[in-house]
């Protein structure tokens, strides 16, 4: 009797845990990535290029100077790898970012920033 | 009453066959007869065809227990897919997506769907003899509840979040909800395609599990108990079977098969009817099963994939016969709707006239050999 109820125990608390590691990688986040002038500090970072735009290996699209798209991932842990354009072709100057999310966080990506390395590129919001 | 026994004593096997037969011989007629006037082409044809067996096989698969066990079929399923629906909504609420959220949305509705089907299995040991009556009506009482509460318990009671699902007064679920977020999730798991024609690997290999359970488990303990009480429920219980709880265990599992099935079925179609993709589940399911041969008392898996082929056969060429031997689909479809549920009509009856004839002639018997005895 004691070793059912251990076992029906273990069983609820093994699926319980399964229900929650698919709500964390299956949760999905808004990511607003953003091409617009931003200033840390006394530095200006301004936009002065158009980027293409890949958020787990999923194509965004194209983000002019001054524009902006939405990004949906599912999951914690994402990568976005953005390209330089220049007169309408790729240049093949990349630049990758790895970032998490935790269950009920969304997030801005500012481009020039993360272009310029700077830690302001991302702000996690609840 | 003399001519009936004479019918069945003089029955040649053909005629046993064709009368044993009688449901999928005529859909095999009226498939055959309609296939060549649709003018489909072949690759529409198998793309539909393939798409309709892995969206319905496994909800008709969850009807094979029950029917072991001898309580026929089990209109309840449409419970299952109630729960399996509650645990769609709450996906959607939450928004989670991909093939987690389908699991997610399983593992949700499986503990409603045991709770659902313990409650119709208990209910049916109290309506032995006319379990399936009972179950197309407590699907119907079950309706009544899901719909309080979805319609007035969520957003009140049970919290939702998600605007996008909740009616614009502040509570309830909108009529329709998209399942965008999961739409082919398991269909496309394993991309293939044959011809252009997307085959539902990840699907396909579902079902495929499922039937060797089916299998494994008919040669269990519980399997056979089940069989057991299908066979005679007085046998069973001087062998020291449990019956009531066999028989409940059965419908708990179809509940649950159901309610797997209704999650794979919606995530193939992309959206959901939240007050009606579950009421007629039952009848296609029960339809498509008869169709394929089996009676209210044997089934097997032959019988599911025989009947999912020609029932939604029907389903895809009636509209374009009826548009081309009348002018408007619409007949074509109301043709099917005679055709297939007379179809259903006709195998319940047959079976019904089949077990008649059976008593009276296990009575008759019964009584000569008591007759002979009383003259020994």
């Amino acid at each position: 009797m004691r070793k059912r109820i251990i076992i029906r125990t273990t069983l609820i608390v093994v699926l319980i845990l399964i229900g929650i590691f698919l709500y964390t990688v299956g949760k999905e986040h808004k990511v607003l990535i953003d091409n617009r002038d931003i200033s840390v500090g006394d530095i200006t970072y301004s936009a002065d290029t158009t980027y293409k735009v890949w958020v787990d290996n999923q194509e965004i699209g194209v983000i002019e100077k001054g524009g902006k798209k939405m990004a949906r991932v599912k999951g914690i842990s994402h990568k976005i790898v953005v390209e330089e354009i220049k007169d309408n072709v790729l240049t093949g100057e990349e630049y990758e970012k790895r970032f998490k999310l935790k269950t009920n966080e969304s997030a801005t990506v500012n481009l020039p920033a993360m272009i310029n390395d700077k830690n302001e590129w991302i702000d996690k919001i609840n | 009453m003399m001519k009936k026994q004479s019918l069945t004593k003089t029955m040649n096997p053909g005629v046993h066959f064709l009368i044993n037969n009688a449901v999928p011989i005529i859909f095999i007629i009226l498939v055959a007869f309609a296939i060549p006037i649709t003018g489909l082409s072949g690759k529409y044809f198998i793309r539909e065809l393939t798409t309709r067996i892995s969206r319905n096989s496994f909800l008709i698969l969850a009807l094979l227990i029950p029917i072991m066990a001898g309580m026929g079929m089990n209109f309840g399923i449409v419970l299952g897919a109630m729960a399996g629906q509650i645990g769609l909504i709450f996906i959607t609420d939450w928004r989670i997506i991909g093939l987690p959220a389908m699991l997610l949305a399983m593992l949700i509705s499986t503990p409603i769907a045991i709770l659902l089907g313990y409650f119709a299995g208990i209910v049916l040991n109290r309506a032995k003899g006319r379990e399936m009556v009972t179950g197309f009506m407590l699907a119907f009482f079950m309706n009544g509840i899901y719909q309080l509460v979805v319609l007035y318990g969520m957003g009140n009671i049970i919290p939702i979040s998600n605007s996008s699902i909740l009616l614009p007064r502040g509570y309830g679920i909108r009529n329709a909800i998209s399942l965008v977020s999961i739409r082919q999730v398991l269909d496309k798991f394993i991309p293939l395609k044959i011809g252009g024609i997307l085959i539902p690997v990840g699907t396909l290999l579902v079902i495929a599990t499922l039937c060797i359970f089916i299998v494994w488990f008919k040669k269990t303990k519980l399997g056979q108990d089940m069989r057991t009480v299908g066979q005679d429920n007085d046998v069973a219980r001087t062998s020291g079977i449990n019956v009531e709880r066999t028989r409940i265990l059965s419908i708990v599992i179809s509940t649950v098969l159901a309610c797997y099935g209704q999650i794979i079925f919606l995530q193939n179609i992309g959206n959901m009817n939240t007050y009606g993709g579950h009421r007629q589940v039952g009848v296609f399911a029960i339809a498509a099963l008869l169709v394929g041969g089996a009676t209210v008392a044997k089934a097997n898996i032959s019988n599911v994939f025989i009947g999912v082929i020609l029932f939604h056969t029907m389903f895809v060429v009636s509209p374009r016969a009826g548009k081309e031997l009348m002018g408007q689909a619409q007949l074509g479809e109301y043709f099917r709707v005679f055709v297939s549920y007379g179809v259903i009509a006709f195998s319940l009856a047959l079976y019904a006239w089949r077990k008649r004839i059976e008593k009276e002639n296990k009575r008759k018997k019964a009584m000569a050999l008591k007759r002979g005895i009383l003259v020994k």
